[in-house]
Parts: structure tokens; sequence; C-alpha cells
């Protein structure tokens, strides 16, 4: 019987770690990204689908990958799935953003 | 939540303390039957209502037809084979009907 990488109710999972962290504004950025895109007038997808892409992980990316990095990985999915954007054009973004980041040296604080 | 027009599929709602066995098929790409209670017998408590399926709605379909919702509660011990609280102890999950066989009389085990 088939369990999806998601499904790990049940199996040994170690000790919780209970303690707060801040939330850094690239995390603030995914969950912002993924309520403007899912909302109206945009609806580009639904939870569910988003949902799915993370459960679409294979076992190891799914344990390694951090909680908003399966969200970022899932709107880029969901975006590419929707042909809203092809992953040509993200790409293409991404190098472009690079390129920018290295000609001017970004102040740290 | 109430019936919208698209509900073309109306079943027959099965009531509060009637037994069913969660099916053990594989699941769909977006599931929202845990694993663990796959083949569990359970009683359901309560209807949550009538839901879109989120196993369509994850390819981003209409998810119909609409599903009926049941609360269903499972006993702990028969859940985990290790168990080791109170035997009286339950368990309740959000189980769609695809995901629900009812048991008829001789197929249940009275404790």
């Amino acid at each position: 019987m088939e369990q999806r990488v998601n499904d790990v109710g049940g199996l040994p999972g170690g000790p919780i770690r209970q303690e707060d962290h801040p939330v850094t504004m690239y995390q603030k950025r995914v969950d912002a990204l993924y309520v403007l895109l899912s909302s109206p007038p945009i609806s580009a997808f639904r939870v569910d689908s988003i949902r799915r892409s993370i459960e679409s992980n294979t076992k190891e990316d799914y344990k390694n990958f951090g909680y908003y990095d399966k969200w970022i990985r899932a709107i880029r999915d969901q975006l590419i799935e929707q042909k809203i954007l092809s992953e040509a054009e993200i790409n293409a973004r991404i190098e472009q953003i690079k390129g920018e980041m290295l000609k001017q040296p970004v102040s740290k604080g | 939540m109430s019936a919208d027009n698209h509900d073309t599929d109306v079943t027959k709602t099965w009531s509060a303390g009637t037994p069913v066995r969660v099916k053990s098929q594989p699941p769909e790409f977006h599931c929202r039957t845990p694993h663990y209670l796959r083949g569990m017998v359970g009683e359901i408590i309560e209807v949550a209502g009538r839901f879109r399926d989120p196993s369509l709605l994850a390819f981003n379909k209409p998810g119909l037809p609409m599903r009926t919702l049941y609360r269903v509660r499972f006993k702990q011990v028969d859940v985990w084979p290790d168990y080791n609280g109170c035997p009286t102890d339950t368990v309740v999950a959000d189980i769609y009907e695809h995901w629900l066989d009812l048991i008829t009389e001789d197929q249940h085990e009275h404790a």
C-alpha cells in the first residue's frame, strides 16, 4: 500500500523543536508570493495544487528542503504547469538578477 | 457547507453511529486520507459537509462531483498495535465518502 512522502503520521519523528525562531525576509516573501498568486483576481492555482506539488517531491527532497523551500518550488512548478511562465523564462530572470547582484555589492544589515 | 448547483451526485448519507472501514486503495496524488488509517474500522460521528474533491482540485479541476466528508472515530488500540495509553482513547479524522466502505453487521467485529 503506497505511502506518500508527506504522509508521516504515526512514524517516529524524533523530538519536536518547540522554541520560537525568527521569520526571515525570504520566508515572508514566499508567503506573500503564494497569497498574491493564489487569491483573486490572479487565482493562478489552488492550495490543493500546491500541496500536490509539495507531495510529489522525492523522499530525499521532501526531507532535505525547508518548509518554504518546498513552497517556492511548488509555486514555480504550478506557474509552469498553468503555463503562466515557462521554465526558460524563470531561469532567464534568475540569471538576470544574479548578474545585477554581482554588479552592485549588496549592503549587509 | 450547503450543496451547490453543481451537486449532481447526491448519494445516500450515512448517519452517526454507522460502522465503516477505510479503504486500502493506493492514495491519489493529493490524498487527505492518512496512511495510518487505511483498512481501519471506525464509527461515523457526524457529517462535516459536502465539499469539492481535493484530489481533483489538486489538478486545478472543478473538483466535482462534490463529496460528503465524514468525521470518523477510531479506537487508538485498533490503530496502533503497541498503543499503551488508555484503552478508551480515540482518534477522530475527517474522511471523504470515496475512501469509506460500509460494514455489514456480520463483518463488524463486536467488542
